[in-house]
């Protein structure tokens, strides 16, 4: 998957995970961190669990990772690297 | 009165893993367990008749498995077995009695785990209709989460009739199946390795002197209602874009952190685990404790909170753990534990300090419960429209102290928001 796939496919996955309160366009476009977006702490540990059964990783949730964790763009990086 | 119910299967299995964790408080609890019982009244929409809704009761207990499973206790002190019944006959109680109290009475006693069903029903009638169902659970059968699914589902069959049934959820005896399976066993092996990063520690580990002990009972309960207290938390959560409930859990650490002069605040929330497509909607108990460790807990509150995402997040992944896993590896055991128990949690919302200092006036601190025996020493607990209650063993937190603790917590909240 290019980045932009990876991107597109995780701003759905926030959709999914926030049973659309947070759009996949706002997720994608946004540019501001997911929790500024309002999306909550069960909806983010869904979508924890979908992109690691998804793009089969396990991610830290230590604090050094929680910026990654909530930067839609940053997340993608980390994929695309892995 | 006696319903009779039918299900489409029944069998035998190990407990789940949520089972499991209830049933070992439970049994540090015994004989005071009946503190576990709680329970919802249902005021019936429409005008119901009493074989209406009991139809609909049957329909209700015939969907959801965990309403019909009870444990083998085996005789020589093993673990128990869950047992699900292919059907049964429940007896419900006829009153004309207010609801609430007859919801305080079917749950102040502990229930028969090997012969009771896990389901207390009281139908309140005026005359040929029943306004209310009163349903009591047993916590081995549902938790919050699980007695609010059960409820809805019932006020749909009493809506729509007993076809409105939805298919059922995953019964406890399929998420045992599937904890013990490949799959479970990955999760349970990452919840294992956050406990397992967590050194050894009692929060409350120092006795109070003799004459600071409350009278029989030893363990109390104060509970704070305090609107500043909401207001204070939702402004907080509105500044550092989280939750009310992670601005209470870390607030709580923060402040056991200054009554107990700790370097490290390890606190046990309460967990719902229903982040999962299989958990989400089934009625069982699938809450279990996760852990949640603050560093520095002495630094700011605004300090904690920026540190308080990544730890919630790795106290939800601990929760979905193997209680087993937790005996054997003897995981830290604080007691001290953190219990939101709030449905639907008003969500973040700034609010101005006139506002909040406003509301000041209206908090009230009352005593709503003692008993002798509890498996924890400190547990808060958030309900209702933010109430927050402290119970708390008093050989270790003496009352004074309990209630100095959540008149803390306010102040500090209250502080916090900018009033």
């Amino acid at each position: 998957m290019t980045r932009d796939e990876i991107t597109q496919r995780l701003a759905e996955l926030v959709a999914e995970a926030s049973d659309g309160d947070i759009p996949a366009e706002r997720a994608r476009d946004a540019g501001v961190p997911l929790s500024v977006l309002g999306l909550t702490s069960l909806s983010r540990m869904r979508l924890i669990d979908a992109v690691e059964s998804e793009f089969g990783v396990e991610l830290d949730l230590g604090e050094r990772d929680w910026t990654m964790l909530d930067d839609l763009g940053a997340l993608a990086d980390h994929l695309e690297h892995r | 009165m006696i319903v009779p119910f039918a299900g489409r299967s029944g069998g035998t299995g190990p407990l789940t893993w949520g089972q499991l964790a209830i049933w070992d408080a439970i049994e540090r609890t015994a004989p005071d367990d009946h503190y576990f019982n709680f329970g919802r009244v249902l005021k019936v929409p429409g005008v119901r008749s009493l074989d209406e809704t009991t139809a609909a009761l049957a329909a209700l207990l015939g969907t959801h498995d965990s309403l019909r499973t009870r444990l083998d206790l085996p005789a020589d002190g093993g673990l128990p077995r869950q047992r699900l019944e292919e059907g049964g006959k429940l007896p419900v109680l006829l009153s004309t009695d207010d609801p609430e109290e007859l919801l305080t009475r079917l749950c102040s006693t502990r229930f028969d785990y090997e012969d009771e069903w896990p389901l207390r029903v009281a139908l309140v009638t005026d005359g040929p209709r029943v306004t209310h169902v009163v349903l009591v659970f047993c916590h081995l059968a549902a938790d919050g989460l699980g007695a609010d699914v059960a409820v809805r589902d019932l006020r749909m069959l009493l809506l729509r009739g007993a076809a409105a049934g939805r298919p059922a959820a995953a019964s406890p005896l399929d998420l045992a199946r599937w904890q013990a399976g490949p799959e479970g066993r990955r999760v349970a092996r990452r919840a294992a390795a956050v406990w397992e990063a967590v050194p050894h520690q009692v929060m409350f580990d120092r006795d109070v002197p003799e004459a600071d002990r409350a009278d029989r009972p030893r363990v109390w309960r104060a509970q704070l209602s305090s609107p500043a207290l909401g207001l204070a938390a939702r402004a907080v959560a509105a500044r550092h874009h989280t939750s009310t409930s992670t601005v209470l859990l870390t607030a709580t650490a923060a402040l056991v952190n200054r009554c107990t002069g700790k370097d490290r605040s390890v606190v046990l929330p309460i967990v719902h685990n229903r982040f999962r497509q299989d958990t989400a909607r089934m009625v069982s108990m699938v809450s279990q404790e996760g852990v949640f460790v603050l560093d520095g807990a002495d630094r700011g509150l605004d300090d904690l909170l920026a540190a308080a995402g990544s730890a919630s997040l790795r106290a939800y992944r601990s929760a979905f753990h193997d209680p087993l896993d937790r005996a054997r590896g003897d995981w830290v055991q604080p007691l001290c534990c953190f219990n939101d128990q709030r449905f639907a949690e008003p969500g973040p919302a700034p609010r101005t300090p006139r506002e909040i200092r406003a509301a000041l006036p209206a908090t009230t601190l009352s005593w709503p419960l003692s008993q002798d025996r509890l498996n924890c020493r400190f547990c808060v607990h958030v309900g209702g429209d933010l109430e927050v209650s402290l119970t708390a063993d008093t050989h270790f937190l003496p009352r004074r102290r309990m209630e100095r603790f959540l008149l803390d917590l306010e102040s500090l909240l209250v502080a916090e928001a900018g009033a």
